[in-house]
């Protein structure tokens, strides 16, 4: 494991365009729209009753493939600490794993997004409250950039 | 991390297991007379682990098999052990803390009722290492337990009907509980985990009855928090007021872990409660110039009113995560030809210490594993003579080469025993070194509280565990059996003078307590990171209970033994590559007899 540079979360918001941490927490809750949080939630392989997917905002990320931003999320994911249950490098500790390429809630932008503005049941907390979407867009394009195994893993302890 | 009363066997618990009923029996290891049972988490207030039970000896212990086996459902770490009460078995699973109650009367002991608290999913995430529970405590016809989000739960051992519930841990400030908790006359004393979320660790009692909370003494901060008083509190080597403060820069001890993970003793006599706490929060030391005490020490309160009378600090200023939350086994031990009512504890630090328990005086320190971090305990000042380059902190970058690793030469997870017929004690051993890298870590409320960037490496030898038996009156190795992996399970020992344990390879092993010589295995489905236990059942023959399962830490090290969720896939821990080749997850509860 590498360890990533440490900033204190309100440089990385300041970064971001937060002047503090509390800036960003006091901002005003996000309206619909392009980088807002989503009336629903939709993820890879989710089933719609009758085959009829229920409506929904469309959440873009507005620093997708950003690679500046990629690196500010990767600071905010130790500052957060993120790293103490999902390891250095998400590659899990208590929390999943965020880098094999598999995603219980989905792993698209807006499906990741959820996940941290909102938190998950089994122990992942709500971090839209301390961090506002410009924080958690920021790790969604840190750990959306992650490179992912490109084949399903066999442990083989045979000799070839 | 318990049964059903019949009259008559409780009648000799009575004497056994009440406080103030016969304070010579309770500390005695055995009691006045084995009753067969295990009410405790650790079979008695002494913590030995010692069964007065000679059915399974050394003779005949080849010949042992399993005869009854469970699956409870539930696939995370099995840590802790059932009760054995009467004619009844009690197992609590770890989160979402199920506890069965199993009819030992009748073929296949099915149960009698099983108990399904409400808990929540969300300490799945605030739990460090693992949804581990470390055991029931069985008094006064009512099983007690924690659940890991934070509660405690008095249940009726006969009906198995909740009778109270008590919030005493906060999930948004970083704890979760997965002690076992002991009661002491009325009081349930409990304590929580949270070391690595920066929480202001403390110990609490309830009212058995009610389930009030009675008192709360934290483990550092101002006297006033602490319950201790100047003319009570005698602690040997360091004191003055307001210690557990002072020792800490600025305020840094109010999120300095400190946690009560792991087991408490009793003495009657003395009427002393013993307990570990845990590490230093945060891992980066330099974050908290210091002693910071109490952390990393062993504390002894009155457990009525929960004064402390006296603390010992095993690993001044933290560096390495040296919790010592470990047990504290209270034995009468003779020492230089005098007969010393000792305390003896296999810290995470690599030392095994014998002091005297109604002072804290300390009387014996000796590395049991390679230790790297200390050259020796300072008997005079009861102070570790620091080796300087193995200290650590942001400013240090990655120091190389710590033994033993941040697992512990021995996980406090993983309790010793003691039989009073060797005079020796029984413990598991890991036998891994670290690469350290502390970090700045920033504290937020409900989030880690950790930084630290560290990696594991074999000790020397290359097996990276063993089982051991030590004196701990000259603070020596009687014998030794190496294991393949770090070993993680508790011990047993008996009046037969056999020894069990089980394997992170999933092997339960029957040893001979004199020799070492292992006398039989079997591979029980899973490895093994709980606690063995033996019971004499309605039908007078002797059986000897153990959890499989393996989890706890290595639910996250060794990521790839687990199966369960296709959406977490993890590569093979770097230093013990092959462990997923011999065991997956499961838990089970396992049987064996002649």
């Amino acid at each position: 494991m590498s360890e990533p540079p440490v900033m204190r979360p309100s440089h990385v918001l300041a970064a971001l365009g937060c002047l503090s941490l509390a800036a960003c927490a006091r901002s005003a809750p996000p309206a619909p729209g392009a980088s807002a949080a989503p009336p629903a939630v939709a993820y890879e392989a989710h089933v719609a009753a009758g085959g009829i997917a229920p409506t929904g905002g469309e959440l873009k990320n507005p620093h997708a493939g950003d690679a500046a931003v990629a690196k500010a999320g990767e600071q905010l994911f130790s500052a957060m600490n993120c790293d103490g249950c999902h390891n250095l490098g998400a590659t899990g500790w208590v929390g999943p794993s965020l880098a094999d390429g598999r995603w219980r809630y989905g792993g698209a932008d807006a499906a990741v997004f959820s996940s941290i503005y909102y938190g998950r049941p089994k122990g992942m907390p709500a971090f839209g409250g301390v961090l506002g979407t410009d924080g958690v867009w920021a790790l969604v394009t840190y750990i959306r950039s992650l490179p992912l195994p490109s084949e399903v893993p066999t442990e083989s302890w045979e000799q070839p | 991390m318990l049964r059903q009363p019949i009259t008559v066997i409780l009648l000799s618990c009575a004497a056994a297991c009440m406080p103030g009923g016969t304070a010579r029996a309770a500390t005695a290891p055995t009691g006045p007379s084995e009753d067969g049972q295990w009410t405790m988490p650790a079979k008695n207030y002494s913590a030995t682990r010692y069964s007065g039970l000679t059915q399974i000896n050394a003779q005949n212990a080849h010949s042992l098999h399993p005869l009854w086996t469970f699956s409870t459902g539930v696939l995370a770490g099995h840590e802790g052990q059932p009760l054995a009460v009467g004619e009844t078995l009690y197992v609590v699973t770890p989160w979402p803390n199920v506890l069965y109650a199993f009819d030992l009367r009748k073929e296949g002991y099915p149960l009698r009722w099983k108990y399904r608290p409400d808990v929540s999913s969300n300490a799945l995430g605030v739990a460090c290492c693992d949804a581990v529970n470390r055991g029931a405590f069985y008094l006064d016809g009512r099983i007690v337990y924690n659940l890991l989000d934070g509660h405690t739960v008095a249940v009726d051992a006969r009906s198995g009907k909740e009778l109270w519930k008590t919030t005493i841990a906060d999930m948004g400030n970083g704890e979760t509980v997965t002690m076992a908790p002991v009661v002491v006359r009325d009081r349930v004393i409990v304590g929580a985990s949270g070391g690595e979320f920066g929480i202001y660790g403390w110990l609490k009692a309830l009212d058995l009855k009610t389930g009030q909370i009675v008192w709360t003494g934290h483990n550092m901060g101002p006297d006033a928090d602490m319950l201790a008083r100047p003319e009570s509190f005698k602690p040997l080597y360091d004191g003055g007021v307001d210690v557990g403060a002072r020792s800490w820069a600025g305020e840094s001890w109010k999120t300095g872990g400190a946690p009560v993970w792991g087991w408490i003793s009793y003495d009657p006599e003395l009427d002393l409660i013993y307990y570990g706490t845990g590490n230093a929060a945060p891992y980066d030391p330099e974050a908290r110039p210091g002693d910071n005490k109490w952390s990393a020490s062993v504390l002894a309160r009155r457990p009525g009113t929960g004064e402390l009378v006296w603390a010992y600090q095993f690993t001044p200023h933290d560096n390495w995560d040296y919790d010592a939350t470990g047990a504290m086994v209270l034995v009468d031990l003779g020492i230089a030809g005098k007969s010393v009512k000792a305390l003896v504890h296999f810290d995470k630090n690599g030392f095994a210490y014998t002091l005297d328990r109604a002072t804290g005086k300390l009387l014996v320190a000796a590395p049991f594993a390679p230790v790297t971090w200390a050259k020796s305990v300072d008997l005079a000042s009861g102070r570790p003579v620091i080796e300087p380059a193995k200290q650590t902190g942001v400013s240090k970058g990655k120091v190389t080469g710590v033994c033993p690793s941040l697992e512990g030469a021995v996980s406090p997870a993983s309790p010793p025993a003691y039989s009073p017929r060797t005079h020796l004690f029984y413990t598991s051993t890991n036998n891994l070194c670290m690469d350290y890298g502390a970090a700045h870590a920033s504290h937020l409320r409900g989030t880690p509280y950790i930084g630290v960037d560290f990696a594991y490496h074999p000790g020397p030898g290359g097996n990276l565990g063993a089982f051991i038996a030590w004196d701990a009156a000259s603070g020596r190795k009687a014998w030794e059996d190496k294991e393949s992996y770090p070993s993680w399970s508790g011990a047993l020992v008996t009046a037969g003078d056999v020894v069990f344990y089980g394997t992170l390879d999933g092997w339960f092993k029957a040893v001979d307590a004199h020799s070492g010589q292992v006398l039989s295995k079997f591979k029980v489905g899973s490895g093994v990171v709980g606690n063995p236990i033996a019971y004499r059942g309605p039908d007078g023959k002797e059986y000897v209970a153990i959890y499989a399962g393996i989890g706890g830490d290595w639910a996250l090290l060794a990521g790839d033994t687990r199966s369960d969720d296709p959406t977490d896939v993890r590569e093979p821990a770097e230093f013990m590559k092959d462990i997923a080749r011999h065991t997956s997850q499961g838990g089970i509860v396992w049987i064996f007899g002649l």
